[in-house]
């Protein structure tokens, strides 16, 4: 009866659908006592999980963990890194199923998907013993704004400075020992280098999807409000200075192309000689060296591009526990250790990053006197910044809000809406993906 | 007959079977009920009965998307139905040398997506090939905005579906061509029938089931695009996302850590919905014509 045989197949599949589907609408991760300290037992195995660390700096990362493994007998660390690229999506299975690994380095934006659904032990509770003892800049950039705690604790810092290409500086007539120090001047000499470039070359890269919103904030535009749903960049000096982002596109300061495309476009942009200012962080300096050494050369490097606020950002990556994890004492120790002062020095020494600790900071080599190389000023200038540079962005800006934000911006920079229109349908788009997650 | 067991077939199916019940009717199933729910990528979720699909009404997101992609597959299915045939009637002349053609024109298809992509986006980037040789002839002054535009980004877009998907279509159509009986064709030389006669009044009738074939084929393509505008736009579907298509906002709205399930689910509903009507509306159209 082939009737009969259909419809007990029907049956079947509607019956694994529905069991699959009570899978699909399962809680994700059991929760423990939200926020308690965690337990200070140490031993056994942990998973640390890290954002495209291999293979860089994997000598560093498998002595760290030995190290630790020695001084803690009866531990085990297996170290996972995983590639930038596809972070999310791997992140979100792992999460899903309840699979997230001990220790889980994340940036905040990333963290804070997750943390929405309290999935991280509170590092001001669980860690208030050592959190004297980092930059206070770097332990508020995990904090969720109009929420209690702190959901990680932070581990390496950059702070962004201005690099730029001195033979295109000299090209334009302008000065190779003066780089442009505020936002009007970077534009003003971005246009003079575009003018001099004829199209071979440009001055700068908008990479609007990395920098307008944290632009923004260095010139103390409020982005979000204290309930931590309300955005409130659209205030008269944002439109301001969208107006002059959207005069330099019309007036060919940017590449033509350069609207829809991302920082790693930009970067693509210096090291292959077709921009002459590059405002990023200074790790980049080792790529820019291994890609692209005649670059490399006639690259200077400058303090961070601010407002009239002078205030200046930072860029954080930290270090989350997860409350499901089964041995959260070690991960809990393990993520102190591999944050301490003395391990994060020793990481800053290979790779032009800072540590988020602040005796790290008072080491000489962060002075770097008498070092006149680009990184050594990179190093130097980075390091005074981040005394008082914040994390600017709040955690809430994730790549959701940011599609929709720059979407608008680079219809403002077609002339498709007026900048006052795209800044307030920008907050009326992000308001609806922060009210939907939140 | 009485030795057979009514289960032997299933077992030789169980297989493919299981492959399919795994692979996609459990998660088309989880689709539609997620549809109905408010979940998230990280799981949870409530029932909230029709709200997703109410919500899909009002977002003009998800129309845009679906302005775009009926646009996409309102000009690629034409092209896609007649360009692979022209150049099948071309390469299925047997002259010297036309094997290298098959094989050029082919080998588009086998190339990756995002290979693709890039080589397209360095040809029609401001200062790419395409825009060199326009300003080199002046037929333009300023350099035409392929990638900076939507709708050029779109047309773009199209350009790259057509271009892979000629070669393979034009394969199809060869193997369509070959059941063609030489007879047919010698009997209407005989009558003195030109060759665009014996094109349209003997071949092209008796390709029609696969020119059939070929439309529902790309008509549920069209309707699935993504990676060629994503490659070409850097992930942007052009300034303001003005470019996108329906599998763009599925992929945006229902991935990454932010990512609401239960809403991308209900889009993905009226996708499925969307192209297996254009697929029956195909047939029926062609079953239709063939009765009368």
């Amino acid at each position: 009866m082939p009737s009969s045989r259909g419809i007990r197949l029907a049956a079947a599949v509607v019956t694994v659908a529905l069991a699959t589907s009570a899978c699909g609408l399962g809680s994700s991760g059991s929760s423990t006592d939200a926020g308690a300290p965690a337990p200070a037992k140490v031993g056994g195995t942990i998973t640390l999980e890290t954002l495209q660390l291999k293979p860089t700096f994997t000598d560093y990362m498998t002595g760290v963990i030995a190290a630790y493994e020695k001084e803690h007998p009866g531990t085990e660390v297996n170290w996972v890194d995983i590639p930038f690229q596809g972070a999310q999506e791997k992140l979100t299975a792992d999460a899903a199923a309840g699979n997230l690994p001990d220790v889980v380095n994340l940036n905040p934006q990333f963290g804070q998907a997750l943390e929405a659904k309290g999935l991280f032990v509170d590092m001001d509770r669980a860690a208030a013993d050592v959190k004297p003892t980092y930059v206070p800049g770097a332990w508020s950039a995990f904090q969720v704004p109009g929420q209690q705690g702190s959901f990680a604790l932070p581990w390496y810092l950059t702070s962004e400075v201005t690099m730029y290409n001195k033979d295109l500086f000299a090209k334009a007539g302008l000065d190779p020992q003066k780089p442009p120090a505020t936002f009007d001047e970077l534009l003003a000499d971005g246009a003079k280098l575009s003018a001099a470039g004829k199209g071979a070359f440009f001055g700068i890269h908008p990479a609007l999807e990395n920098r307008f919103v944290t632009d923004l904030a260095k010139q103390g535009v409020p982005l979000l409000d204290a309930s931590g749903k309300k955005w409130t960049f659209n205030t008269p000096e944002a439109v301001a200075y969208l107006q002059k982002l959207v005069d330099a596109y019309k007036g060919g300061v940017y590449p033509q192309d350069s609207l829809t495309q991302n920082h790693s476009k930009e970067n693509e942009a210096y090291q292959s000689g077709r921009i002459g200012l590059l405002p990023s962080g200074p790790n980049f300096l080792a790529t820019i060296k291994k890609n692209a050494a005649d670059i490399a050369a006639d690259t200077g490097v400058g303090p961070q591009i601010t407002g009239p606020a002078g205030a200046t950002n930072m860029s954080v990556m930290g270090l989350l526990v997860p409350k499901a994890g089964k041995n959260q004492g070690t991960a809990l120790d393990f993520a102190k250790y591999l944050s301490n002062a003395q391990n994060q020095l020793a990481f800053s020494k290979i790779v032009t990053i800072l540590p988020s600790t602040l005796e790290s900071l008072k080491d000489p080599y962060f002075k770097a006197e008498g070092d006149t190389t680009p990184e050594g000023t990179a190093r130097r200038i980075s390091a005074e910044q981040i005394a008082k540079a914040k994390n600017l962005v709040p955690v809430q800006y994730d790549s959701r809000v940011t599609a929709a934000v720059i979407g608008k911006v680079q219809l403002a920079l077609q002339g498709k809406l007026s900048p006052q229109a795209a800044l307030d349908q920008a907050v009326e788009e992000a308001d609806k993906i922060t009210g939907a997650a939140g | 007959m009485t030795g057979r067991r009514w289960y032997v077939p299933w077992l030789f199916l169980l297989p493919a079977l299981a492959v399919a019940v795994c692979f996609f009717i459990v998660p088309f199933a989880n689709t539609a009920v997620l549809s109905f729910t408010n979940a998230s990528t990280l799981g949870g979720g409530t029932f909230t009965g029709g709200h997703n699909y109410a919500r899909l009404l009002h977002d003009d997101q998800f129309w845009q998307s679906v302005r775009n992609t009926l646009l996409y597959t309102a000009i690629v299915v034409p092209c896609l139905v007649v360009l692979p045939l022209l150049l099948a009637v071309l390469v299925q002349k047997r002259i010297a040398g036309i094997g290298f053609f098959r094989a050029v024109f082919y080998s588009p298809v086998v190339a990756s997506m995002v290979v693709a992509g890039l080589i397209w986006s360095w040809l029609l980037s401001s200062d790419g090939l395409v825009n060199s040789v326009l300003r080199g002839l002046h037929l333009v002054a300023a350099p035409v905005p392929f990638l900076t535009d939507a709708r050029l980004l779109l047309f773009s877009a199209m350009a790259m579906t057509v271009w892979k998907g000629l070669g393979y279509y034009m394969v199809v159509y060869l193997a369509a061509l070959a059941n063609v009986p030489r007879s047919l064709l010698e009997a209407a030389e005989v009558d003195g029938a030109g060759a665009p006669r014996r094109f349209f009044h003997v071949t092209l009738p008796l390709v029609r089931p696969t020119m059939v074939l070929v439309a529902t084929l790309a008509a549920i393509g069209s309707a699935k695009v993504f990676a060629e505008v994503y490659t070409l736009s850097d992930g942007s579907a052009g300034p303001g996302g003005e470019a996108r298509t329906l599998v763009y906002t599925i992929r945006e709205v229902g991935l990454g850590l932010g990512g609401e399930a239960g809403y991308a689910s209900a889009m993905s509903i009226v996708l499925f919905l969307g192209t297996l009507g254009l697929s029956v509306a195909v047939t029926r159209l062609n079953s239709r014509e063939e009765r009368a």
